[in-house]
């Protein structure tokens, strides 16, 4: 079979029943697979009142035509659920052994639901799903969990003992180190009774036109070595090569995007983990890149941190004690939490507590209290169970929304929109919430890839973003890593996709598809209330400019941006696609069945 | 430093020796160098256009730079070089496809200035280790090569030789061009019978003028 398994692997916990269905071959042309397949799933199964910790709500591991396929980055999964700590629609993405498992087992998608009566752990085979029971795995972290289950030609995902307890930041850790890191999709699975998945395969998918396939793969593997950031940048530092850059730009955040520089930048820094720290590097599956660390501190060795866990867990916290920083991203990592909202959560709590608000120990820069910290969340013991429902709740408790950094719940990650207008917008505007891989604008805004924008300008920004919220959502779709896109582009993607499944694509077939998603994407979070008020950044970027660093001076138009973004993606003026622009994307029946349902 | 850069930048840009987005150049101050930014516009270099980073060691600035700088390094770390020139001359990059190992200048200029200039080829062209090797190689014997198909690389102690010799060959490779165009044409003409092409009468007359 070329291209997509078209099967996908069903298992209901409560009813402890399991069974393969086929895809149908259209929903597979039209969403891509991925992130798009996990976004029908969701929006046609998953009414967005559902309890996303109760039995309705699904987890859907999603592969796309390129997961487990011989290219540069080929080793994506997508995981799409309801989550717990926004109420949107999510989906989370990771580097994925497991996907590429999954996949070789001869399965697209495995979709999830109901709760199981006690814990368990689902083997997965070419043959289907078996449920085995997981009392003796339950509470155990994920690194032993991943041991205990290790077998050859097998990959496993699981979770911690934050995703037992429910934090709602909690992860999913694909074997050790890669993870599904945000939203809480860790919660989700804690919630079913789910400790853990194996998949055993080792069919690897069929390609249609050989030939093409090798050509264009070939081209896109020069492409992957001529560039400096994926041949040099990435590999030599990882994502951390970002933190002095970033900081240069003045778009570094610290203590909680109250300042957009850290003057302790160079002791987290890239350069530094790279001459103290680093062990080996590595690389995702069929990752021509290899961002990936494995560093060292005392004797604990550990994946990490990316760029966002060293802000999240440093500059943000004014702590720059790199030990201190690596060993609470490898505690994230063992306990399976998102350090970006964990960091960014205790930032909130801290700033709290410097406005009077919280009485606690927990202030900027104490770094002697952070492991605690962080352990305490996990395991919800004291003002860690307040943090563990994530900035938004924690700052609405002490009557003070203004000082959580998030957009729909969800936190920022590590740059400071007031240095990029079109990365507020962006922020803004996903669907799953702040975040920077629905449509990063580092590339044009301070890469230069694929050319250099005025950061500070906003008029026409909207036009740009559109494009790259489409294209990271193919990306997402088809199963390859968006550092790939700093080489090759848009019509790469089609040419692999066309010469894979054998289905014609081209680039604009692809853009469409990506505006398809994401307006799916959109329909399913109006239908779960949320409103153009919520396509909102804090008032901090609006109102307060940054006092010192690059980014001196600025804060984010948004208003002007917003307008002229509904507008150019044929939305009505608060936020509402239009019944033509559903028509055109093929999804006006869509909506209307669900409307009736 | 700038200003240096954005003349030369300039110049070369629209003398046509480069596209818009083509080309990159750098200098060499002592153990760092200065370079232009992948995707920069030589035509209209700013202060953010030039990234300094190391002569040996990566930074974070790695990722802003011009995706040759594995080639000017290994330039700088094998030659006499402090400047460095990088272009996609069209006259000179399609002589490169026409000959086997070297362009010879037929021009009495580019004759003094360069005598020869040798032409290698690699499989891959951009960013790539084996033009840095062989760049190294060339450029401590020449003061600039062509990467057939591609383009040239230069060198010089400042920013203006390394142009100097790019627009030069440039120049030679157009006479050259030019050359072999009317000499084609000459023979073409006198093998069809037609004999001169005449737009008015008394060519001959003229010779006697």
């Amino acid at each position: 079979m070329n291209g997509w398994t078209r099967k996908m692997l069903r298992v209901d916990l409560s009813e402890g029943s399991t069974w393969i269905e086929d895809i149908d071959e259209e929903i597979l042309q039209k969403y891509l697979g991925g992130r798009g397949l996990g976004a029908y799933l969701v929006y046609t199964e998953v009414p967005p009142e559902t309890d996303p910790l109760g039995e309705d709500n699904i987890l859907a591991f999603c592969n796309g035509a390129m997961t487990g396929v011989k290219i540069p980055t080929g080793g994506r999964s997508s995981l799409s659920t309801l989550s717990p700590l926004t109420g949107t629609i999510f989906d989370a993405n990771t580097g994925s052994q497991f996907g590429v498992r999954l996949r070789w087992a001869g399965f697209d998608a495995l979709v999830i639901k109901g709760i199981s009566p006690t814990p368990v752990w689902l083997e997965i085979t070419p043959e289907g799903a078996k449920i085995h029971p997981a009392d003796e795995l339950w509470g155990k972290e994920i690194p032993d969990t991943v041991a205990a289950l290790k077998e050859r030609g097998s990959a496993t995902v699981s979770i911690g003992p934050a995703g037992e307890n429910k934090v709602l930041f909690a992860s999913i850790a694909d074997e050790k180190g890669r993870s599904y890191g945000r939203g809480g999709v860790g919660a989700v699975m804690g919630a079913k009774n789910l400790k853990a998945i194996r998949a055993t395969g080792k069919e690897k998918p069929g390609i249609a036109d050989v030939d093409i396939y090798k050509f264009v793969n070939y081209e896109a593997g020069k492409m992957v070595t001529a560039s400096p950031r994926t041949s040099e940048g990435l590999p030599e530092f990882g994502t951390s090569v970002l933190v002095n850059l970033m900081n240069w730009y003045g778009v570094l955040p610290s203590r909680n995007f109250q300042r957009g520089e850290y003057e302790f930048a160079e002791e987290i820094s890239g350069e530094r983990l790279k001459d103290e720290y680093l062990q080996k590097r590595g690389a995702c599956w069929s990752c021509p890149i290899g961002c990936k660390r494995v560093t060292q501190v005392g004797d604990e060795k550990g994946e990490g941190p990316e760029y966002e866990s060293i802000y999240a867990l440093g500059s943000s916290l004014d702590i720059h004690d790199f030990d201190t920083i690596i060993s609470a991203n490898y505690l994230c990592n063992r306990i399976g939490m998102d350090t970006i909202s964990c960091g960014a959560t205790i930032a909130c709590a801290m700033e709290l507590e410097e406005k009077g608000k919280l009485d606690t120990e927990l202030a900027f820069g104490r770094a002697d209290l952070l492991l605690q910290t962080v352990e305490d969340i996990a395991y919800k013991r004291g003002l860690g169970a307040e943090i563990a429902e994530g900035s938004k709740r924690l700052s609405e408790r002490y009557d003070m929304p203004e000082v959580a950094m998030q957009v729909k719940g969800l936190e920022f990650p590590a740059y400071d929109p007031r240095g990029m207008q079109g990365q507020g917008l962006l922020y803004a505007t996903s669907n799953r919430g702040a975040c920077h891989l629905r449509g990063n604008m580092l590339g044009p805004e301070l890469l230069g890839a694929p050319k250099m924008l005025d950061r500070h300008a906003s008029s026409g920004k909207a036009g740009i973003l559109i494009v790259i919220q489409h294209t990271n959502t193919v990306i997402d779709s088809i199963g390859m890593c968006k550092f790939v896109n700093f080489a090759i582009g848009d019509d790469f993607f089609a040419r692999l996709m066309t010469s894979i499944t054998g289905v014609k694509y081209e680039t604009q077939d692809l853009q469409l598809a990506g505006e398809r998603i994401w307006n799916l994407e959109r329909l399913y979070n109006l239908r779960a209330g949320f409103t153009e008020k919520d396509d909102n950044l804090p008032p901090r970027f609006l109102n307060e400019p940054l006092q010192e660093g690059g980014s001196a001076g600025h804060v984010v138009h948004l208003d002007e941006m917003l307008a002229e973004y509904y507008r150019f993606r044929g939305w009505s003026t608060d936020g509402i696609p239009s019944e033509k622009k559903l028509k055109a994307l093929g999804l006006a029946e869509l909506e209307m069945e669900q409307e009736n349902a | 430093m700038l200003k240096q850069f954005q003349r030369f930048g300039s110049d070369l840009f629209f003398r046509g020796l480069t596209s818009t987005h083509g080309g990159n150049m750098s200098v060499r101050m002592g153990d760092r160098i200065f370079i232009t930014r992948t995707g920069a516009m030589l035509a209209h270099l700013e202060k953010n256009d030039i990234i300094e980073i190391g002569l040996e060691e990566d930074d974070s600035n790695i990722m802003l730079t011009s995706s040759e700088l594995v080639v000017h390094r290994a330039i700088y770390q094998n030659t006499s070089a402090l400047a460095i020139v990088h272009l996609h001359p069209p006259y000179a990059v399609a002589l490169s496809m026409t000959v086997k190992d070297a362009i010879i200048p037929i021009d009495s200029e580019g004759s003094y200035l360069f005598r020869k200039v040798p032409v290698v080829h690699t499989e891959t062209t951009v960013g790539s280790t084996d033009v840095a090797k062989l760049a190294a190689e060339m450029l401590r014997e020449y003061k600039i090569f062509m990467l057939r198909g591609h383009g040239c690389f230069s060198i010089g102690p400042v920013l203006e030789e390394a142009a100097q010799w790019c627009s030069s060959l440039e120049e030679s490779c157009k006479i050259y061009h030019y050359t072999k165009t009317l000499q084609a044409a000459e023979a073409t003409i006198a093998k069809s019978g037609l004999g001169e092409l005449e737009y008015r009468k008394h060519t001959e007359d003229y010779n006697i003028w």
